[in-house]
């Protein structure tokens, strides 16, 4: 198996960042911010695994709230596998010993303004 | 007025996840199920049927439906702790979720008549095999949790070694299909078993494919069965591309298969992936989609989940509206017969 956080860096960083997946995303509409939706979890992924971004309440929030329902996946043009990204970035939070940490929040304007 | 805190940072939904984690880890590890609860409740449906234990085509739960019903209730046990008006719920809820590490120990009592649903489902799968001409045999020894929802979680060290135990019971026996029913358990068998244990390369199909292909030889009643609401998993319908089959088998056993507005691969989630870690959420989003089942128009809906019947009913009795959900294996079962 690869490395997994090589492996979110590899897929998530394909990400066009264009928001196909937002529309079909049943958590999207009902959060409070984008890292309730796909593009937000994708991107929070990628610089989870970067480590530009440590695991917040914030982070874990966008990442556990996902159903992994692969509603997204529908309408990415580059046919990313979003929920395996996903699922991937909580081993990331949930593995002992990696990057689980209880400092503050992230900076959401940060994590959303970086790739734009 | 300036916006309050609760309002600027968004209401939030989710329960502490890391303790929930904990919990959940601390529990398979202890008895291999992912809730407070006696192992032997995965095989005791089976008392009385008189299945062979060994075959070349056996039948492997994985747990989900038997477990539902305790799920349900730790589910609803953890809502009661999130419980408070949205903004300040954690706030007011944070000196009780401290109490979350020790949860695993709590137990929990599912109603009788949810344990009795649940046991129906599994002897109705097992008779529609037998009617469909399958040979099908339960070692009991061999049956356990599957830990998808380790794997969901991402914990992959506790998951890779529930998985090497589960798969070294399912290879003791030497079985050449192994048959699931629900449709995380067949996803995680057939797609994520084989990347983390070595060599584990059964055929696996789910119980809905088996009877579609056997389908010549299942024997319903005449007549309208009614007008059915079909509601596809996302599991099954996305990730196994099971879609044709549950309809082709609704449709022989004399019921009219009636679509929601999204279904097929387009289907909709019903929430209960999360309900144990954000239950308002799960919730809110499985009442969407029970609104929208109810718009297509049937007399009954029918699921293939475990999963989907428990968050769906939820949603309905949340909304106050009395509605006949019925398992997929229910349905045709109620149909075998000349």
């Amino acid at each position: 198996m690869k490395d997994p956080r090589a492996e979110i860096i590899e897929t998530a960083g394909k990400c066009l960042y264009c928001g196909f997946c937002e529309a079909l995303c049943p958590t999207r509409p009902l959060g409070p911010h984008r890292g309730y939706g796909p593009r937000g979890r994708v991107n929070i992924a990628y610089m989870l695994a970067k480590g530009e971004i440590v695991a917040s309440s914030h982070v874990v929030e966008s990442l556990y709230s996902c159903l992994l329902c692969r509603a997204c996946e529908l309408k990415c043009p580059i046919a990313l596998p979003i929920a395996e990204i996903i699922r991937n970035a909580r081993g990331l939070i949930a593995e002992p010993g990696l990057n689980a940490s209880k400092s503050p929040s992230i900076n959401r304007v940060q994590v959303f303004a970086r790739r734009t | 007025m300036p916006p309050s805190l609760p309002a600027l940072i968004g209401c939030r939904y989710l329960l502490d996840v890391r303790s929930i984690l904990r919990i959940l880890a601390d529990n398979i590890k202890r008895t291999g199920l992912p809730v407070p609860g006696d192992p032997g409740l995965l095989t005791s449906w089976s008392t009385g049927l008189d299945l062979p234990e060994k075959g070349d085509v056996i039948l492997y739960t994985g747990g989900l439906y038997q477990l539902l019903p305790y799920i349900e209730e730790f589910a609803e046990y953890l809502e009661k702790l999130e419980g408070g008006k949205a903004g300040g719920l954690l706030l007011k809820a944070a000196g009780k979720l401290r109490r979350l590490a020790s949860l695993s120990k709590i137990v929990v009592r599912p109603s009788r008549e949810r344990l009795e649903y649940s046991r129906q489902v599994l002897v109705s799968i097992v008779e529609l095999l037998k009617s469909a001409g399958v040979e099908i045999a339960y070692p009991r020894s061999v049956d356990s949790y599957s830990g998808v929802l380790l794997y969901d979680m991402g914990l992959d060290t506790v998951f890779k070694e529930h998985a090497r135990k589960v798969a070294e019971a399912l290879e003791s026996v030497g079985a050449k299909t192994i048959v699931t029913i629900d449709p995380h358990t067949t996803h995680v068998l057939r797609k994520v078993f084989p990347r983390y244990v070595e060599g584990f390369a059964p055929t696996v199909k789910s119980y809905i494919e088996v009877l579609a292909e056997n389908i010549d030889n299942l024997q319903f009643k005449q007549g309208d069965a009614g007008r059915v609401v079909i509601h596809d998993p996302c599991f099954y319908a996305r990730y196994e591309d099971i879609i044709d089959e549950p309809r082709l088998l609704l449709g022989k056993a004399g019921y009219t298969v009636v679509e929601p507005r999204r279904s097929g691969r387009m289907t909709y989630c019903c929430g209960g992936p999360i309900e144990s870690i954000a239950p308002r959420l799960s919730r809110r989003i499985a009442e969407t989609r029970a609104r929208e089942l109810d718009e297509a128009g049937g007399e009954i809906i029918a699921t293939l989940c475990p999963i989907c019947y428990s968050n769906l009913r939820r949603a309905y009795r949340g909304l106050g509206l009395e509605r006949d959900i019925q398992d997929l294996s229910i349905l045709l079962y109620r149909r075998l017969g000349p």
